[in-house]
């Protein structure tokens, strides 16, 4: 197989998807690829079985089931999903996991930004057809929200809030009638949605009020919230299972070091939650400090063992990378991070050789 | 249900045998489900006898829960005083409920019972027996708020948590909701028996024998098998209705010859149980200690339409869309954006998930998660997920229940009943009634006022004082007539009832609640406003005198006892007034002036913010020796003397302290003025602090100013040495230190002043206003000039 950095889901786990369409024996919703069991069996993992025995899923997304299992009948129904919530929650990964799973096509993306214009979202013109014939089909070049109606998929809508909001608004008419109006076309320009599109945005927490979604629009979508992961320990099995993946793509050669693993995934646990293990206070950094940032650092940190170490990862080069990337945009999360070391070295649970380590290379943080 | 094959295997599950001459019937506490079968299970058996779970102080009270006129939730309420220390050392009081709704099978029990005119029994061992069989912090022992209906077992076993991660569920309430309460409708009794009888087993299997013997499990097991035996001995046809944890105990227990039980001899006075009227909401608190069910309110109304319908097919469907809709009203109401299109999308997300989870219909789970999806608007976070909360609350309910039968009243509320009826009193009305009490003018005023005040110090929300002297405060003492809005609730019953181990009186439970919290060795401060409590409440305080001096003694916080000693100095002061018969109060509050005495010295230098509290203790502490105290005038004098003499002190203090000597003895009016030289001469951060001299001196002594003119002239230089900065900087202790003069005494003072720049007092306060465009002409000419000069312009 050719090689890529990121290929899209259905691509990456082409097998597994094919597996369960192949056993599913569930009711689908029309034009779905898989049942609704089959799509949650896709993303919560877990075990069934196949004529040549049991086979096993990963589960890919942690933290909410039940969330999960709200968004796939959210979207097997007539309302958007939008999932918003922290930068790092894994949103996107969950509306990609989700594409793929019900529509076998995961790259139906409009990536939202201050320049997002309609037409990306619906249409636009090849000029040079549409000059030579006209207005007509073959000059016309359809944008996800075009495509996934025509197709029956869903249509991605990723970072929604960054779009100004009459962009955003043009959505409306699209959710409640399900038909998009090309006026160019004439009697033909009536496009009405094939059963299976729906929408799933994503909305970041932290871009709250940049471009504040309407009523209207907000009226048409089921929300999920996705919350950080709570749990350390799950946390932890995160950062080794996608460093893991991040390497075997690389093809880095290093194993992952589940300690150093849990080392970070404590500090950005509790630097996020603003309370350590044992109960003292520290400051929060205005850094998002999300697990897919945790996972960044490891990784950031395995590369330096593997191209210039010997292997093992250094807590000098950890400390370093998480340096680099707490404090981004702000000088007093510098502060804060050195508080943290400070609080951290008094505290009984971090007494190992490795934390003593890590937490005495705190002179590196300037 | 998906089965962990080798524990199964492994034990015997009780078979649903109708020929038998005993059938154990498993339950859940409020479980709608198993309160359907079992009366299918009572319908198919018939038996001669029903046993049941439960305490059997309270036999002779199961007609009074059957009773038609009651209204649920109900409750039993057991309390055992524990004077012989059987339980523990701490002769502790204990008491828990045996909450019963609608949806409780143990209630439907009873009831099926006296609609078929045959006997139901309590087995389970008595209240006090079942606390002295009980480990500490174990079972009925924990310090939190206790039920007897505890299902925590089935919850807290290992088994159970890996069948949460095989069967994908988030919690026991989905767990027990999807495999039991839902799926459990469409399943025979045999199969539901069954089903329930091998999750018990399994989880009975899987918890340690050394467990069941620390939480009292084992005792109380040994003696319901005892009952169950008799009762076979008697009837031919027995069902046995207890938690299904028991169900497999029992089954082992019965096969062989049951030991029996040695009882305590308790005293009568020391254990007891009543009905009592109980709420949803109390009902659904205790379920957090995993006793009985969650959202009581919408099983109860889910098992009132199975006993209605013919088939329980659609029961969810629709209860939870009754629900649904009343969550949207009720969101709608508090202005929060909830359409009918909000219901439809939740509504089909609610049979979506159902479907997906392989549940008949949706429940509460499903029902949290429509709401979640569809009426959460944007990023959930506390004010956006408010729909959610309303759900709660309405699923939880908000009715209260009533106890027909009124032979049983709980000997708090009988008393309660009685003052009102005597004192006249009309509580039983919606809106809240007034009373006015007139307390040394009227032959009720008083009592009524102490009843008054013991009902609130017992908590109970009856009543609230609108106007009246405030003690505690110490303002409005002139007061002499107190106003009072009441109204009984059914949370004052509640109250009420929960006090009654503390007495079978008002004045009994407060007498020993004011006993309890003086014990735990309060600050004095605390001490002291108990007492001020017990005083208006007209609760003698003699009785703990003794431990009133040790906290005296054992206080070391000068504020502390300096406060005490103004509640001790106003208690004597009015107990005359108040006919409080007293001879505790006089020995404590010399007892504070000695302590507080021996300190002050060491308090010459105080922080800022302490100084004016200490002034007032100084104070107050030189008014008891002209009134109360004379005799000791000379030990104040020699302490202040000392304060004075100290190298560091707080000018405030310093001045207080003076004021108070000078009126000991006019010769040390000399000295004063001899300290506010001092501060006049030094820095300029020091003779800020003459203002603040002055300020404590004139609170003590302000008849100094009058006496000659030399503070008048100090204050002046004083005045007149300081930059305007400096000036607005000591301006508001100086506002204060002439806030103790009187109106008359200012004019005075304010005559003299003029009198010393030769200006009549008249002239300053009738001077004609300056023209308000003479006066900026004035300003603008003023800066001209001064630029002309080339000078800078202030």
């Amino acid at each position: 197989m050719e090689q890529f950095i990121k290929p899209p889901v259905e691509v990456r786990y082409k097998d597994e998807l094919e597996l369960l369409a192949r056993n599913d024996h569930g009711r689908r919703p029309e034009n779905w690829k898989l049942s609704p069991n089959a799509v949650r069996l896709f993303i919560l993992g877990g075990e069934f079985s196949t004529a040549e025995g049991k086979v096993r899923i990963r589960k890919k997304f942690y933290g909410n089931d039940a969330l999960v299992e709200r968004a796939i009948i959210t979207l097997a129904g007539s309302r958007g999903l939008m999932l918003v919530g922290e930068p790092g929650t894994a949103k996107t990964m969950l509306s990609e996991l989700l594409s793929a799973a019900c529509c076998g096509v995961s790259t139906n993306t409009v990536q939202g930004t201050a320049g997002t214009t309609e037409d990306m979202i619906k249409y636009s013109w090849n000029y040079a057809l549409l000059l030579s014939k006209g207005p007509c089909r073959q000059a016309l070049v359809p944008a996800p929200l075009l495509i996934g109606m025509e197709k029956g998929i869903f249509a991605r809508f990723e970072e929604i809030t960054r779009t100004p909001a009459e962009i955003q608004d043009s959505l409306i008419s699209v959710m409640s009638d399900q038909i998009l109006n090309i006026p160019e076309l004439g009697d033909e320009g009536l496009v009405l949605a094939r059963p299976g599109f729906n929408i799933i945005g994503t909305a970041n927490t932290r871009d709250k009020g940049v471009n504040e979604m309407s009523g209207a629009l907000k009226r048409r979508f089921n929300f999920e919230t996705v919350e950080p992961i709570a749990d350390v320990r799950l946390e932890k099995e995160i950062i080794v299972r996608e460093a893991e993946d991040m390497a075997a793509a690389g093809h880095i050669d290093c194993p992952v070091d589940t300690d150093v693993a849990e080392l970070l995934a404590v500090t950005y646990h509790e630097l996020r939650e603003g309370v350590t293990s044992e109960g003292t206070v520290v400051e929060k950094p205005a850094a998002v400090m999300s697990t897919a940032e945790a996972v960044s650092v490891y990784y950031q940190a395995l590369c330096h063992a593997w191209y210039y170490g010997s292997g093992r990862i250094e807590p000098a080069v950890l400390t370093q990378s998480l340096l680099g990337a707490v404090c981004k945009e702000n000088r007093d999360d510098l502060e804060k991070l050195r508080g943290y070391f400070r609080t951290a070295s008094k505290e009984q649970s971090k007494a190992g050789e490795l934390w003593k380590e890590y937490l005495s290379c705190a002179k590196l943080l300037k | 249900m998906e089965r962990i094959p080798e524990l199964c295997e492994a034990v015997e599950i009780i078979p649903f045998d109708l020929s038998s001459p005993v059938l154990l019937f498993p339950v859940r506490h409020h479980s709608p489900v198993c309160s359907y079968h079992l009366l299918k299970a009572i319908e198919l058996y018939s038996p001669e006898i029903i046993l049941i779970e439960g305490p059997q102080d309270a036999n002779e009270l199961i007609p009074v829960l059957t009773d038609d006129r009651t209204e649920l939730p109900c409750a039993i309420y057991y309390y055992y005083k524990d004077k012989k220390q059987l339980v523990s050392e701490e002769a502790a009081d204990h008491s828990c409920y045996y909450p019963f709704l609608y949806s409780s099978p143990e209630y439907n029990a009873m009831k099926a019972a006296s609609e078929l005119g045959i006997e139901a029994r309590f087995i389970d061992l008595p209240y006090s027996e079942i606390l002295i069989n009980t480990e500490g912090e174990q079972g009925l022992r924990k310090n939190e708020k206790q039920s007897y209906a505890d299902d925590g077992r089935l919850v807290r076993s290992d088994y159970f948590k890996r069948l949460c991660e095989k069967t994908r569920v988030r919690n026991f309430e989905e767990f027990w909701e999807k495999y039991f309460e839902i799926s459990g409708l469409e399943l025979s009794t045999e199969d539901l028996y069954k089903q329930l009888m091998t999750y018990c087993t399994l989880i009975r299997h899987s918890t340690p024998r050394q467990e069941l013997i620390a939480d009292g499990t084992a005792a109380r097991e040994q003696f319901m098998a005892a009952n169950i035996k008799a009762a076979m001995k008697e009837h031919s046809r027995v069902l046995v209705v207890t938690g299904g944890f028991h169900s497999p105990g029992l089954f082992e227990l019965l096969k062989g010859k049951v030991p029996e039980t040695k009882l305590h001899r308790i005293p009568k006075d020391c254990t007891g149980c009543f009905p009592a009227a109980y709420s949803y909401r109390s009902a659904d608190a205790l379920h957090g200690y995993s006793s009985g069910m969650s959202y009581p309110g919408f099983y109860d109304n889910i098992f009132k339409r199975l006993k209605r319908a013919d088939t329980p097919k659609g029961i969810y469907s629709d209860e939870t869309l009754t629900l649904l809709v009343k969550a949207a009203k009720k969101s709608a109401e508090k202005d929060l954006a909830v359409s009918v299109a909000d219901i439809t999308a939740a509504r089909t997300l609610m049979s979506g998930l159902a479907a997906l989870r392989g549940i008949p219909e949706p429940g509460m789970s499903e029902l949290m998660d429509g709401v979640t999806s569809a009426f959460i608007k944007g990023e959930k976070t506390i004010s956006s997920s408010m729909p959610l909360e309303y759900l709660k609350q309405l699923a939880i309910g908000d009715g209260v229940g009533k106890i027909g039968d009124l032979t049983h009243t709980p000997p708090l509320v009988a008393d309660f009943e009685k003052q009102c009826h005597a004192l006249r009193l009309k509580p039983e009305t919606a809106a809240p009634q007034e009373a006015v009490c007139g307390l040394f003018t009227t032959a009720k005023g008083l009592p009524l006022s102490r009843f008054f005040h013991r009902m609130r110090f017992l908590g109970t929300s009856f009543c609230e004082r609108t106007k009246g002297p405030d003690l505690h405060g110490s303002t409005d003492r002139s007061r002499v007539r107190e106003e009072w809005s009441y109204r009984r609730s059914p949370a004052v019953d509640a109250v009420l009832i929960d006090r009654t181990t503390d007495g079978f009186t008002i004045e009994e439970a407060c007498t020993n609640i004011v006993k309890r919290l003086l014990k735990n060795g309060p600050g004095l401060d605390t001490a002291a406003h108990i007492a001020v409590e017990c005083f208006l409440m007209g609760i003698s305080i003699e009785e703990e005198a003794e431990q009133l001096t040790r906290i005296a003694a054992a206080d070391g916080s000068f504020f502390s006892v300096g406060s005490a000693l103004g509640y001790f100095k106003t208690l004597l002061e009015l107990k005359q007034l108040y006919e409080y018969p007293d001879e505790t109060i006089l020995p404590l509050l010399t007892r504070c002036f000695d302590k507080l005495v021996l300190m002050l010295p060491a308090m010459a230098n105080v922080p800022d913010e302490k100084a004016d509290e200490l002034c007032s203790i100084i104070r107050r502490l030189f008014a008891l020796t002209d009134s109360l105290l004379p005799d000791r005038r000379p030990q104040l004098t020699q302490s202040l003397t000392e304060l004075c003499s100290q190298t560091e002190k707080h000018p405030a203090v310093f001045g207080a302290a003076m004021g108070l000597l000078c009126a000991v003895d006019l010769s040390n009016q000399f000295a004063a003025e001899r300290a506010m030289r001092g501060f006049l001469r030094g820095t300029a951060e020091i003779k800020k602090q003459g203002a603040e001299y002055l300020k404590g001196l004139f609170s003590t002594a302000r008849d100094i100013v009058f006496s000659g003119d030399d503070f008048l002239l100090m204050t002046d230089e004083l005045l007149r040495s300081m930059t305007s900065g400096d000036f607005i900087e000591i301006l508001p202790s100086l506002k204060l230190a002439f806030s103790y003069f009187t109106p008359q005494e200012i004019d005075e003072t304010a005559e003299a002043i003029a009198a010393l720049y030769d200006a009549d007092a008249g002239a300053i306060l009738d001077d004609a206003a300056i023209d308000e465009q003479l006066y900026s002409f004035g300003r603008q000419l003023d800066i001209e000039i001064t630029q002309k000069l080339g000078g800078e312009h202030h």
